[in-house]
């Protein structure tokens, strides 16, 4: 795998967790979420949603509970553990440094 | 708390998997019927709607597969499943599968038994109550190494009772007879102190262990039973305690059994069957009460001891090297001088030096059967390459859809470890037999045999070990394919297969090399044995009978003892054709080493020179025809009260009196015993009985009147013209005629005796012959197995030639030619080895352990043997290759070039 995906997969993870901060959702309400508050600017790849939604969980930073969904079917909803808010309040600031650093190398050069 | 969940996550893979996997599929699957639901709400027609969910889902499999990963168990995940499958494989090839179960089988089950024997000897732990209080003392040897200890320098050591809370003494396990009414059997004795068991931390099983009071020269003997003599040998009878039994021929009361879980003082393997108290030596064995004065030639006492609290080992040493230094002032004379080593309990197997040399003998046996493991292993490694070459399309497909190298290697490692695992519960099925054969046998030692966690751990071990070291070179090699060659399927293979040196040659040369130097070891061992033939031993055999009998069974009062001897010996002086008879102690020419002082002689080495001792009687240089250069014969004349006289041999006089002719002069027991004996005679120079012996080429001997000692025959030996196995039934008639209670305890030819002294190198030789014979079968099963699928592979090469006019000889020539070079190439590689390490035997420093004239065996590189063994490998590599040239000689060109 090249460091892009490795680039793109920690972002995800980052948009995953962010998402369900809030409340816990099931993988398909997740893409969507992340699109429509994206502005439609970020679209997740549907199918590489899974394995970073196993990883996490396996990570222990996200927990996974089956539940009804709005249509009344058996879904899988994920919600942040306590290390997993931790963890993403870490990801956060780190990703805000990374964002604030290349915004600075963009803008002044 | 992070293993624990990673372990839980692991356990759920294996035993949760089928419900994960469901669980993955409805997750899945809902994403996409929402996916479907939002684009036919979005007014897309049904059909198109599912179509583009999963397009924009992606490959479902993939997805599967890497979140499978993402859960980071997909290793127990892989294992399972290659498990499986590596199982699958091996029932289908079930052919393949047995002979690898068969081949691993006997290279695991050698291994496990030998580690077996190893491990009750060496590795089974003795119970004591809080073992890191107890110590082991030793007196050292001049030289330093620790040896056993005097009577009287055991009763110096329990003094320092600041140090010791207590102290015990057990004299070297020694072998008697006994008898309950019926025959006569063999037995381990051990004479201890009374504080043996409280020194142990230890309870008797039954009865009661045995009191100071009964350890005196005066009190009646008793005896404590060891547990496993007592479970076996006396059915576990709890009546037993207060009965009388025959001891060495003496009446000896029962009045306890040891406890269960203590086998010997001197742990190795073999159980104590009677537990006597020390002074009972001198009643029963005939040893000289001076035996628990300070000055004796071998001290043989092992002293342990349990620290008073907080006392440390070190401390412990401290205080017995004052009294080593103390001892060695007081007692100049007596006294060994070399100070005194304590040992940690547990850092003693059996005794500090016999352990070091038992270690170095069960690493060199250890490696001796590794060798026949090693055999296997690339035997099997062998069968996996030609398999792996004929299977080489099947891998060019699995590589060709997308499997990886790295997964195919782990499939073919998972087979190889579970042929391993199989062949590896065959071997211990093996070693179990082989153990319960071991049991069977009647060996004068009760031996626990008995395999435990740690033989089954080896076994275990080994196998893994086993596995993947030969499935990997395999694995690799035949992952490493060229999927446009191969899958091409035309001749571009077989010209790759044709490398000379290949891995699959090279494994059977050297399969083919350690087997020929394991016969080579053989050859060795056979060589040691008519080494020992060979010796002109110096003294009569033919014709040469013996009796060994113990009065002891018959009379109570040792004084009635000669009397009978006397009457037996008339009785097979009268046998017709007998030309001398003598009585004797033991077997004639039977040694007892002895350390001797030369009179007059001032320098230290020959006042504790070493000797070998003979007990004769009137008439033994005539009986055994050992002629006397010097001097006179012992006689009548040397009997108790006159002056003591002894014969010395040739060697003894030259080594220490400088002389041949050494008559007149005198020597005496080392030290302390001050009676000097004066040399009456010079024998000439002989072997002792022990042909096997690696001892030095001449042993010097004395030889001293029986009755002169006040020591009690149990031999009588004679000569006759007539024939020695006639003479053995007749001796034993007149034996009956004299007292038809007295028991045979030998009854053998001079002939018979020394071929038994060589049953060490002929169980030697035995051991190489059914290795060597082991690997080489082996090796000419990876040999067959090489040949037929080279000649399989060149079929159309070989249609090609034959159609083009090549002879059925010529093909088979060609065959031949590739066995003769593999066979070859090995035979030469093992016998090079060989020389190699007969050269390094001979240029091996000497070995001199505080024992002099000690010099091992030294081989010679034998071409007899050599050719022998060549022309066994030979003899395998024609059987080998028989049946693939006879095939490839009746090959059909027409059938074999429309082969593929």
């Amino acid at each position: 795998m090249s460091d892009q995906t490795d680039l793109l997969q920690g972002t995800l993870d980052l948009l995953i967790m962010r998402t369900i901060a809030l409340e816990p959702l099931h993988g398909w309400a997740i893409a969507q979420r992340i699109q429509q508050v994206s502005d439609e600017l970020l679209r997740v790849q549907q199918g590489s949603l899974y394995p970073a939604l196993h990883r996490l969980e396996h990570q222990g930073w996200i927990a996974a509970e089956w539940g009804a969904s709005d249509n009344n079917r058996r879904a899988r909803f994920y919600s942040l553990t306590r290390a997993g808010r931790r963890q993403l309040a870490t990801e956060v600031s780190k990703w805000e440094r990374l964002s604030a650093g290349v915004n600075l190398v963009l803008h002044r050069t | 708390m992070r293993i624990w969940h990673v372990a839980a996550a692991w356990l759920r893979a294996v035993f949760l998997r089928g419900r994960r996997e469901a669980e993955l599929d409805e997750e899945l699957g809902f994403h996409i019927d929402r996916e479907t639901e939002r684009l036919v709400a979005a007014g897309a027609a049904p059909a198109e709607a599912r179509l583009q969910a999963r397009r924009a889902f992606g490959g479902v499999e993939v997805v599967k597969e890497e979140s499978r990963d993402a859960r980071g168990t997909a290793f127990v995940d892989h294992l399972t499943r290659d498990t499986r499958h590596a199982a699958r494989r091996l029932r289908r090839d079930w052919r393949f599968t047995l002979a690898a179960v068969v081949i691993l089988g006997l290279g695991i089950g050698v291994n496990a038994a030998i580690f077996s024997v190893i491990n009750a000897v060496l590795f089974r732990p003795q119970f004591v109550a809080n073992p890191d209080a107890l110590v082991d003392i030793y007196q050292n040897a001049p030289g330093g190494a620790p040896t056993g200890s005097s009577y009287a320098a055991y009763l110096d050591m329990a003094a320092y009772t600041d140090i010791f809370a207590s102290s015990a003494v057990a004299f070297i396990p020694h072998p008697v007879t006994y008898s309950v009414g019926g025959p006569l059997r063999q037995a381990i004795a051990e004479n201890t102190s009374a504080s043996y068991l409280t020194v142990l931390g230890l309870r008797p099983a039954l009865g009661r262990w045995f009191t100071e009071a009964e350890d005196t020269l005066k009190a009646p003997p008793v005896v404590v039973l060891g547990y496993r003599a007592w479970t076996t040998r006396f059915a576990s009878d709890p009546a037993v305690v207060g009965r009388i039994i025959r001891i060495d021929g003496v009446p000896v009361t029962v009045v306890g059994v040891g406890p269960a879980n203590h086998a010997a003082s001197m742990n190795f393997g073999a159980h104590t069957d009677f537990w006597m108290p020390l002074r009972t030596l001198v009643a029963l064995n005939g040893m000289p009460p001076g035996m628990f004065e300070r000055g004796v030639s071998e001290p043989a006492f092992m002293v342990k001891a349990r620290l008073q609290p907080g006392v440390t080992v070190a401390q412990a040493q401290a205080a017995m090297s004052t009294l080593g230094s103390r001892l060695a002032r007081e007692f100049p004379k007596e006294d060994l001088k070399a100070g005194i080593s304590v040992f940690a309990w547990r850092d003693v197997r059996i005794h500090p030096q016999l352990d070091v040399i038992l270690a170095g003998f069960a690493t060199a046996l250890m490696a001796i059967v590794g060798l026949v493991l090693a055999i296997a292993c690339s035997n099997l490694a062998t069968l996996l390459l030609v398999r792996g070459a004929a299977r080489v399309k099947e891998v060019s497909v699995r590589l060709a859809v997308g499997a990886t190298r790295g997964q195919l290697v782990r499939h073919l490692l998972t087979e190889s470890v579970l042929l391993a695992l199989a062949g590896g519960a065959a071997g211990c099925v093996l070693a179990w037999w082989t153990m319960r054969w071991l049991s069977t046998l009647d060996l004068p030692v009760v031996v626990d045999f008995s395999l435990d966690f740690r033989v089954l751990g080896f076994a275990l071990a080994l196998s893994f070990v086993t596995g993947i070291l030969f499935g990997l070179a395999p694995a690799l090699h035949s992952t490493r394919v060229e999927l446009w060659q191969t899958l091409r399927d035309d001749g571009e293979i077989r010209a790759s297969g044709r490398r000379w040196f290949s891995l699959k040659n090279s494994l059977v040369v050297f399969q083919v090399a350690v087997s020929v130097f394991l016969l080579a070891g053989t050859g060795l061992a056979l060589q040691m044995m008519a080494a020992g033939r060979a010796k002109q031993v110096g003294y009569a055999v033919d014709g040469v009978a013996m009796l060994q009998t113990d009065a002891r069974y018959v009379v109570n009062t040792p004084a009635d003892q000669p009397r009978l001897f006397e009457q037996l010996l008339t009785r097979v002086k009268a046998i017709p054709g007998v030309q001398a008879a003598v009585l004797t102690r033991d077997l004639p020419m039977n040694v007892a080493g002895l350390r001797i002082a030369i009179d007059g002689a001032a320098d230290g080495a020959m006042q504790n020179a070493e000797a070998a001792s003979i007990w004769a009687g009137p008439g033994f240089f005539e009986t055994l025809q050992i002629p006397i250069l010097y001097g006179r014969a012992l006689d009548a004349r040397d009997r108790q009260g006159a002056a003591r006289a002894a014969v010395v041999n040739e060697g003894l006089a030259r080594r220490y009196f400088g002389t041949a002719n050494a008559v007149g002069r005198r020597f005496s027991l080392e030290p302390g015993d001050g009676q000097w004996m004066t040399i009456v005679g010079v024998a000439r120079d002989t072997w002792t009985n022990d042909l096997g012996d690696i001892v030095d080429p001449v042993p010097y001997l004395f030889y001293r009147p029986i009755e002169q000692w006040n020591v009690m025959p149990t031999t009588v030996v004679a000569r006759t013209t007539l024939g020695e196995a006639p003479l053995v039934r007749a001796m034993q008639v007149e034996m009956r005629r004299v007292n038809e209670r007295l028991p045979v305890l030998t009854a053998k030819t001079m002939r018979q005796v020394l071929d038994d002294s060589l049953q060490a190198a002929q169980g030697l030789a035995a051991f190489f012959t059914a290795l060597g014979v082991l690997g080489l079968t082996l090796a000419g099963i990876g040999l067959y197995a090489v040949i037929a699928f080279a000649v399989a592979r060149r079929s159309r090469e070989i249609g090609i030639r034959m159609a083009l006019g090549a002879g059925s000889q010529q093909v088979v020539w060609s065959v031949a030619r590739d066995v003769a070079a593999l066979v070859g190439v090995g035979t030469a590689g093992g016998l090079a080895l060989w020389i190699v390490a007969v050269l390094v035997m001979k240029v091996a420093p000497v070995q001199t352990s505080g024992v002099a004239n000690i010099q091992f065996y030294q081989p010679d590189v034998d071409p007899l043997a050599m050719l022998t063994i060549a022309a066994f490998t030979a003899i395998v590599g024609i059987a080998a290759s028989y049946i693939p040239a006879r095939r490839a000689a009746r090959l059909n060109p027409l059938i074999a070039l429309r082969h593929d």
